[in-house]
């Protein structure tokens, strides 16, 4: 009962909060943070809980529809619950004064209520449903803003579409292949499958999922939506709802094929594993360096967004016990700090109304709550130390040495520098610098904005000092799925697996900081000096008339900005055109001409009559 | 005996229109409401008799196969049920709705119109469904024309030349087969078809799904209904889309059925479907001006999906092919109704004028959403069940050609959801228009349109509402024999 009233919550209030809002729109916004944040207390309490019902059947597929809570689906809901969550907060103060808010939070009530729909279906008939609201919701939500956002949202939905066809193909296949759509049954049943039709059914859900996941020659979609989308839905959109592509292909990989099959998936050296492997690798290596080309800073963080999914696939595609750790654990820390990231950006523009990073600057002063989110997100990306980037980004590192992929290794270490690099020219760009003189006199946002960048900052720095939190829950889930499970303490791990202990790490920085300070405190005290004074070694700055955060990167840019165009997109929108041209030409059939049209009736049954006569029998 | 009503009423209503309007014109438009409201009624009444058995009606006392006779199964039931509630608020709509114009016989013409399509699925006799079909064709053809401009004229005129082809053809098949067996009985036709020539039975064949295929929009014979469908009022293209192409559908799926036990022409038909689907969702993909003729277009993919759901010829094909009838009724029928106050409201009936139109009509635009989404297929609403079935039962026949035709018709609800998410950004998303005047339309579009809209939430959250009756009505569709029992009782 528990779960369905978790769903019923979810799905009720998006209906509710809309009605409420029509009712008095001051209780909106309350409303709809109760009912995100109700699931995450009650999926908080069900830890370590498997619970599995059947919530309805359909007797004409002749299957029952059921939800079912295993550690997997808990580290998700979790994640899902607490991100939608700090969403709408950020939502209260960011969308005041925009029009249809009813629309807007019923609707992104709904895509968190699908996403947790989908993590805890436990067939896959619940699953497809759930995600297909998930698709049209989403769709609805990014085209919100209207003019560039249309073209966004039509390109998502095409491309979501194509990927459920897929996905949908499979299902079909399955179902007609074993009657049954239960997770838990189907993974009895595949067990015995041939490794074509293993192969036939992973490849058609990696389809789908590799598209809302962005891996590499399916990724298209991604940057526009993400930066036509309202910030706080971008928060949302690239922290977990691109991961459920991920939570798909691990369920699908490791819960329904299970690592026995997945072996089996090989020609030669070359197996399913090795293949994704790669293309993770190349999905972090092309989008994280597209990434600092960009000087939209939310097209920033959605390239990035591509690249990092990267991480997270070679760790599952590796498939050791570490790996998967690695791999879901960057999951959990990306998602948190790219909320971050798009939240601090939101506010950005939320005082200043523009998001171009050759136009910002300086506003570290004047925003240090925002900045600091910002430096403290980045820093996690980036995978500094006592950040949680660090600790998932260490563990994928170690799974590719110990696995011996050089070159795999080598590309994620790659893509780190990447990350940076655009990590530096986000902060950079936005909060050091110079003020340009129109933005003298923002002000930090209001605290309802402030709050959930501050709780995401914390958890970022709370999963980096203690990692043994999330990585004891990603123990559980390994457990769960009877793998070889990761040993952690609350520190980091023993020694065994390779030696990681936070606290040494923690107390190093602690002394050498201390140290630093009295180093600093002893030498003689620094003047404060007007940024004027010094800036342009006594030159005169002309006030306003300077930008110095434009064409950040401009050599390097120059140097690898003709290898990263994404040409893969140019092919897409060659195939759209082509084939619209067709359908043009087809479409002139209909040409209004009686004759033609009586013709075709005549021919068509004398074509009838003709194969009858040639001996076809009814 | 109360299964003859359910077309005496309607044909009785249509002919007292005229007759109540020399007393009060208002009174008569309300007419077809209450008969089709009886109509409903009384089939729905009928479903538990009809559940447990077929009721085979004869008319004139004679026992069949000597007499025109009524046979009264759970597909002619569930069909007619469809018909009046569709016919019920569609003339609910009409009533404000239809402002210029001979008013009475419009509402006449409808009534004919629904009773030659409730008389279509209800009889067991082939001359009579001829009969049938051509009041409904006749009631069609003047109805497209009711605008009296020149685009429904010359409409109108098209599609009566290339209906009465389709006429001629149906006649000449069926005098084939009277001249064969010298019945008209479709039952008695049926048990004998077994020990005829196969060469003039393909004849025959060939010739009535041709005629009747012109109806039912099947590709090479489906030229007619974009002009027809945009270019009638709206409520008449509600009912052209929403119930007349598809008793043509249910006429080709009697005969391949029921009459012949045609299973050597099925994967042709099977191939015809599919290619019908991927030209009229193309077509509509192209279609950027006028939304009524987009709409049309898309009639013709959806009833290529139905014939293609019936060229799979199991019983699971046959479930999917009702259940996608359905729901394309449900939802085209409201998609019309919808847009045709859109259009009425705006002045004109070009996609780009309804931009930002979802703030000035939020429920009409709310449940043509709704619509939308069920006709590409998308979860909760019903579209995705019926298409769900449609796949299951084509890769149920573990064909790898019917994988490859799965493929095909996934790439067609690709196409199809590209221009109708256009269209959806574009009533809610952009803006642009000076949209001042426009207001919201009157309850009596209201009404219908989210009693349907309703209608589709429902069976998609809980299909078992209907799939009861439609497996019952796929079992009566394949299982001749049963139905020959019936009629002509034990042999």
């Amino acid at each position: 009962m528990i779960m369905v009233s978790i769903l019923l919550i979810a799905f009720v209030g998006a209906g509710g909060t809309c009605l409420v809002g029509r009712g008095n729109p001051r209780f909106r916004g309350l409303v709809a943070s109760l009912v995100a944040f109700l699931p995450l207390i009650i999926l908080a309490f069900l830890y370590g809980r498997v619970i599995s019902i059947d919530y309805a059947s359909v007797p004409f597929l002749d299957i029952g529809l059921s939800l079912r809570l295993t550690p997997l689906s808990w580290f998700f809901g979790i994640a899902i619950a607490a991100l939608g969550g700090l969403a709408i907060v950020f939502s209260i103060s960011y969308m005041q004064g925009k029009e249809r808010l009813n629309y807007y939070y019923s609707m992104m009530l709904l895509v968190n209520a699908s996403m947790l729909g989908i993590v805890l279906s436990g067939d896959f008939l619940s699953f497809y449903i759930f995600w297909e609201i998930m698709s049209w919701s989403t769709y609805l939500l990014i085209s919100y803003r209207g003019k560039q956002a249309l073209g966004a949202g039509l390109k998502y939905i095409i491309m979501s579409i194509i990927g459920s066809s897929a996905m949908l193909l499979a299902i079909g296949s399955l179902y007609i292949s074993y009657g049954t759509l239960e997770i838990p049954s189907l993974a009895t049943a595949l067990q015995g499958a041939s490794a074509w039709y293993a192969l036939f059914v992973l490849l058609m859900f990696t389809i789908a999922f590799g598209i809302k996941n962005a891996i590499l020659p399916l990724h298209t979609w991604l940057p526009d939506a993400h930066s036509e989308a309202v910030s706080p839905f971008s928060a949302i959109l690239s922290g977990i709802l691109v991961r459920m592509g991920l939570y798909g292909l691990f369920l699908l990989m490791f819960s329904v094929l299970g690592l026995n099959t997945l072996n089996r998936l090989s020609y030669g050296a070359i197996s399913f594993n090795l293949v994704l492997s790669w293309v993770g690798a190349l999905t972090i290596l092309f989008p994280i360096f597209i990434a600092v080309l960009q000087d939209d800073a939310k097209r920033l963080i959605a390239w990035s967004s591509i690249g990092h999914g990267g991480y997270m696939i070679l760790g599952i595609g590796v498939a050791t016990t570490l790996g998967i750790a690695g791999g879901l654990f960057h999951a959990l820390n990306y998602a948190i700090c790219v909320a971050l990231l798009f939240l601090a950006v939101g506010a950005v523009e939320y005082r200043t109304g523009t998001r171009d990073l050759n136009k910002l600057g300086g506003l570290m002063k004047r925003m240090p709550i925002t900045f600091t989110g910002a430096l403290i997100g980045s820093m996690g990306l980036i995978g500094i130390p006592l950040t949680n980037g660090f600790i998932s980004k260490w563990l994928i590192y170690k799974t590719l040495i110990l696995s011996r992929y050089p070159f795999l290794a080598f590309a994620a270490l790659i893509g780190t520098w990447g990350t940076v690099l655009y990590g530096y020219k986000l902060v950079h760009n936005v909060f050091l610098g110079q003020l340009p003189e129109q933005y003298k006199e923002i002000e930090e946002v209001p605290w309802t904005m402030r709050v959930p960048m501050i709780v995401l900052s914390g958890f970022v720095v709370l999963f980096g000092v203690l990692p043994g939190i999330p990585l004891k829950a990603i123990s559980v889930i390994q457990t769960h799925l009877g793998m070889t499970r990761l040993e952690t303490s609350l520190f980091g791990m023993p020694k065994a697996i390779g030696e990681l202990n936070t606290l040494n790490i923690f107390f190093a920085l602690l002394v050498a900081g201390l140290i630093a300070y009295a180093a600093f405190s002893a030498s003689r005290r620094s003047r404060r000096v007007s940024q004027y004074d010094n800036y342009a070694a006594g030159a005169r700055v002309p006030v306003g008339g300077y930008q110095h955060s434009v064409r950040f990167y401009d050599q390097a840019d120059r140097i690898i900005r003709p290898y990263l165009r994404d040409r893969i997109d140019d092919f897409y929108g060659w195939i759209a055109t082509q084939s619209t041209a067709f359908f043009e030409q087809l479409r002139k059939i209909y040409t209004g001409n009686i004759n033609t049209y009586a013709t075709w009736i005549v021919l068509f049954v004398a074509v009838l009559i003709f194969m009858g006569l040639l001996g076809w029998r009814i | 005996m109360v299964a003859p009503l359910l077309i005496a009423i309607p044909f009785l209503a249509a002919f007292a229109v005229p007759l109540f309007s020399l007393i009060s014109k208002r009174i008569s438009y309300y007419i077809p409401a209450l008969a089709l409201f009886a109509n409903l009624v009384i089939s729905l009444v009928l479903i538990p008799r009809v559940m447990s058995e077929t009721i085979v009606v004869s008319i004139g006392g004679f026992p069949p196969p000597f007499c025109i006779n009524l046979v009264v199964g759970p597909v002619g039931l569930l069909l007619a049920i469809i018909i009046s509630l569709i016919g019920l608020l569609v003339s609910i709509y009409g009533v404000n709705y239809i402002k210029e114009g001979p008013k009475d016989k419009y509402h006449m013409l409808l009534l004919a119109l629904l009773a030659g399509a409730t008389g279509m699925v209800l009889t067991g006799d082939i001359f009579n469904l001829f009969v049938f079909f051509e009041i409904l064709s006749l009631a069609s053809y003047a109805l497209t024309a009711y605008n009296r401009d020149r685009a429904g004229t010359e409409a109108a005129i098209k599609y009566l030349i290339q209906g009465s082809i389709g006429s001629a053809f149906i006649l000449i098949g069926i005098a084939f087969l009277y001249g064969m067996f010298g019945t008209l009985s479709m039952a008695d036709i049926a048990s004998k078809v077994g020990g005829a020539d196969p060469g003039f039975l393909f004849v025959s064949l060939a010739l009535l799904i041709t005629g009747f295929g012109i109806e039912a929009a099947i590709f090479p014979l489906n030229a007619w209904l974009p002009d027809a469908h945009s270019s009638a009022p709206s409520s008449v293209s509600a009912i052209l889309s929403g119930i007349a192409i598809e008793t043509g559908a249910y006429a080709v799926a009697r005969i391949l059925y029921t009459v012949f036990d045609s299973d050597g022409i099925m994967l042709l038909i099977a191939v015809v479907g599919l290619i019908t689907l991927l030209i009229g969702e193309m077509s509509a993909f192209r279609q950027r001006e006028d939304i009524k003729r987009l709409l049309a277009y898309s009639s013709i993919g959806q009833m290529g999906l139905i014939l293609f759901a019936f060229g799979i010829a199991t019983r699971a094909g046959v479930f999917a092919a009702l259940f996608q009838l359905l729901n394309h009724m449900l939802a085209k029928s409201l998609l019309f109704l919808a847009v045709g106050y859109m259009i009425y409201r705006v002045g004109s009936k070009k996609l780009s004028a309804f931009s930002g139109l979802g703030k000035r009509m939020p429920v009409s635009s709310f449940v043509a959403t709704i619509a939308v989404f069920s006709l590409v297929g998308l979860p909760p609403f019903a579209g995705f069940m019926s298409k769900f079935s449609v796949v299951r039962a084509a890769l149920a026949l573990k064909d790898p050609m019917f994988l490859w035709f799965v493929v095909l018709m996934l790439i067609a609800t690709v196409i199809e959801a590209g221009y109708f998410f256009r269209i959806i950004q574009n009533l809610f998303f952009k803006s642009g228009n000076s949209l001042e005047e426009v207001k919201e339309a009157p309850l009596s579009c209201l009404v219908p349109i989210s009693v349907l809209a309703a209608l589709i939430l429902i069976i998609g959250v809980y299909p078992q509402l209907v799939s009861g009756i439609l497996d019952a009505a796929a079992q009566g569709l394949v299982e001749r024999t049963a139905y020959i029992q019936y009629v002509l009782g034990v042999p």
